[in-house]
């Protein structure tokens, strides 16, 4: 057709026994053994080591000492601070996160973006930066807070604080796991039951929850695990106050600071292994469900 | 450019593909692999461009062994069913990147490159998009600037798979006539994959009927309508 | 009604009521008036004050050492967290599951444990820190030691955007790019790294705007001095500790406006993505 710039009929075969034959979508075995193993040897160097370390040094001075510290009052209070916070943040959450995906998949209406927008806000926003908003608007030098101070309820160097900072920096995990979930599954099966009579509430539990349950557990998860590690948020808000204020990562880094190693890694491992089971139970998750996930789809 | 399909089997795994299958497609000719899903015509067009290696038998083109040839030196015009274009180039860019992806000793100037696809497009009937991605493009569109592309590289031979498939009833014949008017303007030997026999019979010399791995018959088009070798491909021409 | 003026047209599908007010309310009360406190407390301390107090060498100092060495942690991940994405989705090897499950850690570990356990790690008494002080070197307590906090809580971000889209790269493509003649290596430059492109970008602003606000990880091995490895968000802490508010809103809002630019980049990118690729 054209004059061909190649003056050749074609060239001499190689020879090309089977097994050196593999799919153009393919590298040769050596370029991926040397690719699997950078990636894993990178890997172990940057987690995996940071994570043995928390284990290695909590039990520096055997199990014992270990389990000892985390039975002293300080570690005590730490821990059941932490839970009350996280079994408050993340239930509130949880319940915001479930009705703005209702809202913004099951409506249209105009400024969506803008409000999908401003839910993903407190995940651009440094922690600290969230804690110093809180001190501002709820501290005892501005008007509201000196008001709620004065009344009794103070918010920052008390729980309240925490759980607000707890609940900022968490504020979209639910909401981001369950709106492309829900979008994908569209409203036709929320029409369609609602035509056979069912009112607001049954549609929404009978026929919404059990499709969105396992992006709804998966985002919990999320939200909770970072509920219980949030620091920079906490420790603006909190006022560190020991057996008050202190949740579990403020301990750490007082007991750290102090010097007290085993304990302050002793608590770092519980949080670590609460980590590692966050871990295990969202594999699973994306194991057995990925089809209602969103985190196995693209954004 | 001859091409002989000597005694080709594949298998995966535990399924049988291909039986071992012998043709002789003579240089020039416009050929048909007809056949029902999993008749294994796409396995043998796969085997023929490179992109699959058979587990027995030979390849040969113009009578010397080509079955070790890597996909790059086959220098296969390839058509997917999907297209496969380039996404994130243009139209232009996609026509172009054969003749781009040369080492520097055969690649030709972008003038050259330039004037190539330029005429290419006019051979396609569509000298207009040539800035337009391909997402904004039809599915007609499509299939005519991924023949373009796999014309551009002055191959030996071209291979279609469903190069039809994707695309509603008045464009398929638009775009028929197309392949033909292309086919018979470059002389290239032609092999395309198709499961409608309206198709395969009004397009090609040649027609390959084939099914569940093995050729039941081959032959022109009015000679398998004529006398059908075996049940199979009676039934398959009455459907 | 507000609500009305909101709703383009009726709907038989319940629940806008309840939703959006639970939704507003919420949104009001956990972000809107906090962000707008900080706002507001800007204002009232003037344009010019805020000017005043960010532009010492000190603050700019912070500023500057905490966005270079974000966006130096950044380039870190966005290579090897590519090439991360490349192998978990490419390739078959034993305990494949478990390692995408060990990408995520840096997401699911709290911050101040990542902190003392990377600074244990460093120090130089520590199993690296060791080796790098044999080596003459020093880790912890400098920018090398931020720097490693950093790419450690950014890892995550960059590995987990590109994975699904190299998953979905149609194998397709990669063969039309060889029937045409292209090598592997040209195939990866001209193909693949470029559909690529769009997911690397966003988890790269993510990794940055992650990196630049990040305290946790990173107080315990950056050393605090200040103009050397002191970070912004420890600026802010400080002046809280001082009670200076005036002075610790001018900082956060100076990394507001950080954050903000970062999430308009990364709001570009797919908008751009979207108009070349059609998709993201």
């Amino acid at each position: 057709m054209f004059d061909s710039t190649l003056n050749e009929s074609f060239v001499r075969p190689a020879e090309r026994p089977a097994s050196k034959w593999r799919p153009v979508t393919e590298e040769s075995p050596l370029t991926r053994w040397i690719l699997i193993a950078v990636a894993l040897g990178g890997l172990a160097v940057l987690v995996l080591a940071p994570l043995a370390v928390v284990f290695a040094e909590a039990l520096a001075k055997g199990a014992g000492a270990a389990i000892a510290s985390l039975a002293q009052p300080e570690a005590l209070s730490a821990i059941k601070l932490t839970l009350l916070v996280a079994g408050i943040s993340v239930p509130v959450n949880a319940v915001f996160g479930v009705a703005a995906a209702w809202v913004i998949t099951k409506f249209d209406f105009r400024g969506k973006a803008f409000l999908i927008t401003l839910i993903d806000l407190p995940f651009s926003v440094s922690p600290v930066v969230a804690g110093l908003a809180l001190v501002l608007l709820f501290g005892s030098n501005s008007l509201l807070g000196g008001w709620l101070v004065a009344s009794g309820f103070p918010i920052i160097f008390a729980l309240p604080g925490i759980v607000l900072a707890s609940v900022f920096v968490t504020f979209p995990f639910v909401a981001r796991e369950l709106i492309p979930v829900m979008i994908e599954q569209g409203r036709a099966e929320e029409e369609a039951a609602l035509t056979l009579g069912a009112s607001g509430w049954r549609v929404f539990l009978t026929v919404t929850l059990p499709n969105i349950k396992w992006a709804l557990l998966y985002g919990v998860l999320l939200c909770n695990a970072r509920a219980m590690g949030e620091f920079g948020a906490v420790a603006v808000v909190s006022g560190k106050i020991r057996g008050q204020t202190a949740t579990m990562p403020i301990t750490i880094e007082m007991l750290y600071n102090e010097y007290l190693s085993v304990a302050a890694f002793t608590l770092a491992g519980v949080l670590a292994a609460l980590a590692l089971l966050t871990l295990v139970l969202k594999t699973g998750l994306e194991w057995r469900h990925a089809d209602q996930l969103a985190a196995t789809r693209r954004h | 450019m001859h091409i002989e399909i000597d005694e080709i089997a594949k298998s995966f795994g535990n399924t049988n593909a291909l039986r071992p299958v012998s043709l002789a497609i003579p240089s020039g000719a416009l050929v048909a692999l007809l056949g029902p899903s999993g008749s294994g015509k796409t396995t043998l067009l796969r085997i023929l461009g490179g992109l699959e290696f058979p587990t027995s038998g030979r390849v040969l083109f113009d009578g010397q062994d080509a079955t070790g040839l890597s996909v790059q030196e086959r220098r296969a015009g390839f058509v997917f069913q999907s297209y496969a274009l380039f996404r994130h180039m243009t139209v232009f860019e996609n026509i172009a990147y054969g003749l781009r992806a040369r080492p520097r000793r055969t690649r030709p100037p972008e003038a050259e490159i330039e004037r190539r696809v330029t005429k290419l497009l006019d051979l396609i009937q569509l000298p207009q998009i040539a800035k337009r991605f391909p997402n904004q493009l039809s599915g007609g569109q499509r299939q005519r600037v991924a023949l373009a592309r796999a014309l551009a590289i002055e191959p030996r031979m071209l291979l279609l798979d469903e190069p039809f498939g994707a695309l509603d009833a008045r464009v398929r014949k638009e775009l028929r006539h197309g392949l033909r008017e292309i086919h018979d303007t470059t002389g290239l030997t032609t092999v395309f994959v198709t499961h409608d026999q309206d198709e395969a019979m009004e397009l090609a010399d040649l027609v390959v009927v084939m099914s569940m791995g093995k050729i039941e018959q081959v032959g022109r088009p009015q000679d398998i309508r004529a006398r059908p070798a075996t049940p199979f491909v009676r039934e398959f021409i009455e459907a | 009604m507000a609500l009305a003026l909101l709703r383009s047209q009726k709907s038989p599908m319940p629940g806008f009521g309840l939703g959006m007010g639970i939704t507003m309310t919420m949104l009001s009360l956990i972000v809107i008036l906090p962000i707008g406190a900080l706002l507001a407390k800007g204002i009232s301390y003037g344009p010019e004050g805020v000017w005043a107090t960010v532009n010492t060498p000190r603050v700019w100092a912070a500023l500057y050492l905490s966005f270079r060495l974000a966006f130096v942690a950044a380039v870190f991940n966005l290579v090897f967290g590519t090439l991360l994405a490349w192998v978990l989705a490419r390739y078959e090897f034993p305990g494949r599951r478990i390692v995408d499950a060990v990408v995520d850690l840096p997401f699911a570990l709290p911050t101040a444990v990542a902190g003392i356990a990377l600074t244990a790690l460093y120090a130089p008494n520590g199993a690296f820190g060791s080796i790098a002080k044999s080596l003459g070197q020093k880790i912890a307590y400098t920018e090398w030691g931020i720097l490693i906090a950093l790419i450690f809580v950014g890892l995550p971000f960059v590995t987990r955007t590109v994975q699904p889209v190299i998953a979905e790269i149609e194998s397709e493509v990669e063969e039309a790019s060889a029937t045409l003649g292209a090598g592997r290596l040209y195939t990866l430059r001209r193909v693949i790294l470029p559909l690529l492109l769009p997911a690397a970008l966003t988890g790269f602003a993510l990794s940055l705007a992650r990196a630049v606000g990040e305290y946790g990880s990173v107080i315990f091995i950056a050393g605090n001095l200040p103009m050397k490895t002191e970070i912004a968000p420890l600026l802010i802490v400080i002046k809280l500790e001082e009670f200076d508010y005036n002075g610790a809103a001018a900082i956060g809002i100076a990394m507001l406006l950080i954050s903000f630019s970062m999430l308009l980049v990364i709001n570009l990118i797919q908008i751009w993505s979207r108009r070349r690729i059609g998709h993201v």
